[in-house]
C-alpha cells in the first residue's frame, strides 16, 4: 500500500515539497538577515523594553527592509489551505474519475484498509508540509511579533497550531467533496471556498468571542494625548473595543464624544483637561498577549473537528458502500 | 495440422460445426487414420470460442466413433469401419450432383432457388427417414 | 448440487436508486466452470448485478453468494476469489504497464506475477509504456492479465469488448477463451451484443428493465424453445401458456413457444430457433415478475 500510494500521490507531494522547500529557504535567508537587526535578539525590544533608541532603530530598518515580505506573508494563511485541498481532492475524486476505484477496491485489500491507509498517509503529509512551513514562517515574524504582537490576522492566522488545522480542513473538505462531486478539480475549488467562507465570521465574530475579553477602565490623564484613546496595558494585547465611558461608567457614543469636542473648542480648553474635570474615562476591551495559544487551540480544535466529521461522513460513506 | 473454422451466421451451433467439418475432411480424406486433432486449448485460442463447446464437440466425435481421445497425447482420428465412400463412390456421387445441378440452371433455377429446392428435399428425405 | 458448486447465488437481490428500482427481485443460481454470459440492453441493471456481485456496491434487498461466500463480507479472502474487471478497462493512466503489475502484486494475497508477464510479453505489450499510451485493445489486455494474475475462482467482465474493434475483439475473447480453458476459473460477463454469443458463452442471463427473463444452459434453452409456424390463429390454443413470441402475417402465424419437444399439432411446422431469435424475443417481452424463467442446472 505504502508503495501505491506513493506512486499515486507523488507528484502533488513532490510539487508541494517543492514549493514549501523554495518559501521555506527564501524565508530563512531573508529572516536570518532580519533578525540580524536585532543583536539581542528580536525578544529583547518586545513590549517596554523596546521602548529605547536602539530598537527604535531596528525596527524602523526592519519595517523599511522587509515590510514588503510582511504584507506579502499576510496573504500567506491561504498556502496550508492550498496544500491541504490538493492533497485531499484527488484522493477519492481521481479514482471516480478515471474509474479506478473499481479496480482498487475489487483487489484483495478491503477498502476501508485502503481508506484509511490513503487518509492516513496524506493527512500525515498535509501535517508535515504545513507543519514545517508554519514553522519557519513563525521564526521569521519573530521580529515583526515584537513590534506589532502575536493576534493580528497577519500573525495569529499564519503561526502556531491554526495553520496546520487550516490544511486539515481543507484535506477534509475536499476528501469529501471530491467523494460526493466525483470531479478533483471541482473539489478544490469547493475547498477553497469553504475555508474562505468559513474563515471570515470565525476570525471576525468567533474568535473574540473565544473567551471572556477583560475591561480596564481608567479616567482621562490630564497631560495624555488626544489622538490614541483606549489604554490597553500592552502592545501585544488584543483590542477588541475602546472608546469612552462617563464617571458612571456608562459607554458614550461616537455623537457624544463629538459633542463634548466641540463643547471643549468651543471653551477653548485643553480636551484632554476638559474630559478629565467631566470624570470622563477611558476603556479598553481586550484579550491579553497570553492567550495567545488558548485561542490557538479552541480555534484549531474547531476547524479540525469540522475535517474530522466530514472524513466521518466519507468513511461511512465509503463503508456503506454508497460510492 | 487440422483447422477449424466457424460460421457465426450460419445458425448451426458451433460445436457442431466443429463435429461436421471433421466429419466433411475425413469423409473426403483431409483428414486420415491417425492424424491429430488440435488440442481443445489450440482451438480455444485459435477460435476465441468457448473451451466447453470444443469439449463438446470432440466428446460427440468421440461418441460417433469418429475419433479416439488418448490421454496425454491428444485426440486421433480412428480407421473409419464404415469407410462408407470410396474414392470411386465419392466421384461418382459427385458426378451425379453435378449432371443434376446443371439441368437445374438450364431449368432456369438460380442459385438460391436450387439451395432452397436441394435442403427442402434433403430434409423430407430425413424426416421420412427418421419416421 | 451444493452450494459450491454454484459460482454465483443470489436470492431476492435488489438494488433502489433515488430514481427507482435498477434491479428488482433477482434470483440467480449460476453452475461454476462455465462462461455466463448476461444480456440486456443498456440500462437492463447489468453493472448494478455486476458490481453487486464483487461487493462493490452493496445490495438493498436479498443476498449475494460467490462460492459459498457472502460477498458483503469483503475480506482479503473472499476479495481475492473474484476478478473484476470494469467498464472500458481502468487503469492508472500514469502507471507504467510493468508499475500496473507491481499495483497487482501489492493488493493482492496471490499474485503471479509470472503468467501476467508471460501473457503480455506473447502479445508484444511493453512493460515499460505507460498504460494511457497503449491503445485500447492493449488497456483491455492489461487490465485482464490483471485481473487472470490474480487466479480468480470467479471471473466478472462488464462489457468487456464493447469498446474494442473487431480485431482488439477476437485477441480478447482468445485470451479470455484460452484461460477458460486452462480451468478453474468461472467467468460472467455483460454484453449489450447478443450476436456471437453462441461460441463463446454456455450459460445465459437475459436482464431487461431489471428484472432477469430468461436464465438457462444454453443448450437446453434451445431444446426446450422452438418456432412453430401454421396457418393465423390469434395464438395456438393448445399451447397458449408457453408462447413467448408471436407473429402474424396475412396467412401466417410464427409462435416462439417453449414446451420441450411436445409433437407439433396438425398443420403446424416446428423449426428450431437461433440463440439470437430467442433473445431477442425476451428482450421484446414486457416483463412481469412471472416471466422469469429458469432453466438448465437449476431446474
Amino acid at each position: 500500500m505504502t508503495w501505491l500510494i506513493w506512486r499515486q500521490h507523488r507528484t502533488e507531494v513532490c510539487v508541494l515539497g517543492l514549493l514549501v522547500g523554495i518559501f521555506g529557504i527564501a524565508l530563512l535567508v531573508l529572516g536570518t538577515q532580519a533578525h540580524d537587526l536585532f543583536p539581542g535578539g528580536p525578544a529583547r525590544c518586545a513590549g517596554e523594553a523596546g521602548v529605547n533608541e536602539a530598537c527604535a532603530a531596528s525596527f524602523r530598518r526592519l519595517d523599511e527592509q522587509y515590510g514588503y515580505v510582511e504584507n506579502l506573508l499576510a496573504a500567506f494563511y491561504l498556502v496550508p489551505v492550498v496544500i491541504g485541498a490538493f492533497l485531499g481532492a484527488p484522493l477519492l475524486a481521481r479514482e471516480l474519475e478515471d474509474g479506478t476505484w473499481q479496480l482498487a477496491w475489487t483487489q484483495a485489500v478491503p477498502r476501508m484498509r485502503w481508506l484509511a491507509a490513503k487518509l492516513a498517509a496524506l493527512a500525515g503529509v498535509t501535517v508535515a508540509l504545513t507543519g514545517t512551513f508554519t514553522a519557519v514562517l513563525t521564526w521569521f515574524r519573530q521580529p515583526f511579533d515584537a513590534w506589532e504582537g502575536r493576534f493580528q490576522y497577519d500573525a495569529f492566522d499564519v503561526q502556531g497550531l491554526v495553520p496546520v488545522a487550516y490544511a486539515l480542513f481543507a484535506f477534509g473538505v475536499a476528501t469529501a467533496a471530491g467523494a460526493i462531486l466525483r470531479r478533483s478539480l471541482p473539489a478544490f475549488g469547493v475547498a477553497f471556498g469553504a475555508f474562505l467562507a468559513a474563515r471570515m465570521p470565525v476570525a471576525l465574530l468567533a474568535r473574540p468571542a473565544y473567551a471572556t475579553p477583560l475591561t480596564t477602565t481608567e479616567p482621562v490623564a490630564v497631560g495624555g494625548s488626544t489622538d490614541q484613546a483606549g489604554p490597553v496595558p500592552s502592545f501585544a494585547d488584543w483590542t477588541i473595543e475602546h472608546g469612552y465611558a462617563d464617571a458612571t461608567g456608562r459607554r458614550l457614543s461616537s455623537t457624544e464624544y463629538h459633542e463634548l469636542e466641540d463643547a471643549a473648542n468651543r471653551a477653548g480648553t485643553n480636551l484632554n483637561q476638559f474630559l478629565h474635570a467631566r470624570d470622563i474615562q477611558q476603556f479598553g476591551v481586550y484579550h491579553p498577549a497570553d492567550r495567545f495559544w488558548t485561542f490557538q487551540l479552541i480555534e484549531a480544535a474547531l476547524f479540525v473537528a469540522v475535517a474530522a466529521v466530514l472524513i466521518g461522513v466519507v468513511v461511512w460513506r465509503v463503508r456503506r458502500r454508497m460510492i | 495440422m487440422f483447422v477449424f473454422r466457424l460460421d457465426t451466421h450460419s445458425g448451426v451451433p458451433p460445436y457442431l460445426q466443429l463435429v461436421q467439418q471433421v466429419r466433411q475432411a475425413v469423409l473426403l480424406g483431409f483428414l486420415q487414420p491417425g492424424d491429430r486433432l488440435p488440442l481443445i486449448r489450440e482451438v480455444v485460442e485459435d477460435l476465441a470460442i468457448n473451451p466447453n463447446t470444443v469439449a463438446k464437440a470432440y466428446r460427440q466425435m468421440e461418441q460417433e466413433n469418429l475419433v479416439t481421445g488418448r490421454p496425454g497425447q491428444g485426440t486421433f482420428v480412428n480407421e473409419q469401419q464404415s469407410a462408407a465412400m470410396s474414392p470411386s463412390t465419392y466421384t461418382s456421387l459427385r458426378r451425379g450432383l453435378t449432371t443434376w445441378l446443371r439441368r437445374a440452371y438450364a431449368a432456369g433455377l438460380d442459385e438460391q432457388a436450387v439451395d432452397a429446392l436441394f435442403t427442402s428435399v434433403h430434409q423430407q428425405t430425413r424426416n421420412e427417414e427418421v419416421a | 448440487m451444493t452450494a459450491t458448486e454454484f459460482a454465483l447465488r443470489t436470492d431476492g437481490l435488489g438494488k433502489r436508486y433515488r430514481k427507482g428500482w435498477a434491479l428488482r427481485d433477482c434470483t440467480l443460481a449460476l453452475p461454476a466452470g462455465g462462461v455466463i454470459a448476461l444480456v440486456g440492453p443498456n440500462g437492463a441493471g447489468k453493472t448494478t448485478l455486476l458490481r453487486m456481485v464483487v461487493g462493490l456496491l452493496a445490495p438493498s434487498t436479498g443476498t449475494v453468494e460467490v462460492l459459498g461466500h457472502d460477498v458483503t463480507a469483503s475480506t482479503p479472502q473472499t476479495l481475492s476469489r473474484v476478478g473484476f474487471l470494469a467498464q472500458d478497462h481502468p487503469l492508472y493512466k500514469r502507471f507504467t504497464v510493468a508499475e500496473m503489475l507491481r499495483f497487482g502484486r501489492a493488493c493482492n494475497l496471490r499474485f503471479d506475477q509470472g503468467l501476467a508477464e508471460r501473457r503480455l510479453a506473447k502479445l508484444g505489450i511493453p512493460l515499460d509504456r505507460r498504460a494511457g499510451t497503449l491503445s485500447g485493445g492493449q488497456q483491455a489486455q492489461v487490465a485482464l492479465a490483471l485481473a487472470l494474475a490474480k487466479r480468480p475462482d470467479l471471473l466478472v467482465l462488464d462489457e468487456p469488448v464493447a469498446s474494442l474493434d473487431p480485431l482488439a475483439r477476437h485477441e480478447f475473447l482468445q485470451v479470455l477463451m484460452g484461460a477458460v480453458a486452462e480451468g478453474g476459473v468461472t467467468v460472467l460477463f455483460s454484453s449489450h451484443v447478443v450476436h456471437e454469443l453462441e461460441r463463446v458463452c454456455d450459460h445465459l442471463v437475459v436482464l431487461n428493465r431489471g428484472r432477469v427473463t430468461l436464465t438457462g444452459d444454453i443448450d437446453t434453452l434451445l431444446a426446450e424453445h422452438r418456432l412453430l409456424v401454421g396457418p393465423r390463429t390469434a395464438t395456438d390454443p393448445d399451447r397458449a401458456g408457453a408462447v413467448v413470441a408471436a407473429v402474424h402475417s396475412d396467412r401466417h402465424t410464427t409462435l416462439l413457444v417453449r414446451d420441450g419437444a411436445l409433437p407439433a399439432a396438425p398443420g403446424w411446422q416446428a423449426r428450431p430457433v437461433a440463440l439470437e431469435d430467442l433473445v431477442l424475443a425476451y428482450l421484446r417481452r414486457p416483463s412481469e415478475p412471472s416471466t422469469a424463467v429458469t432453466s438448465g442446472v437449476a431446474a
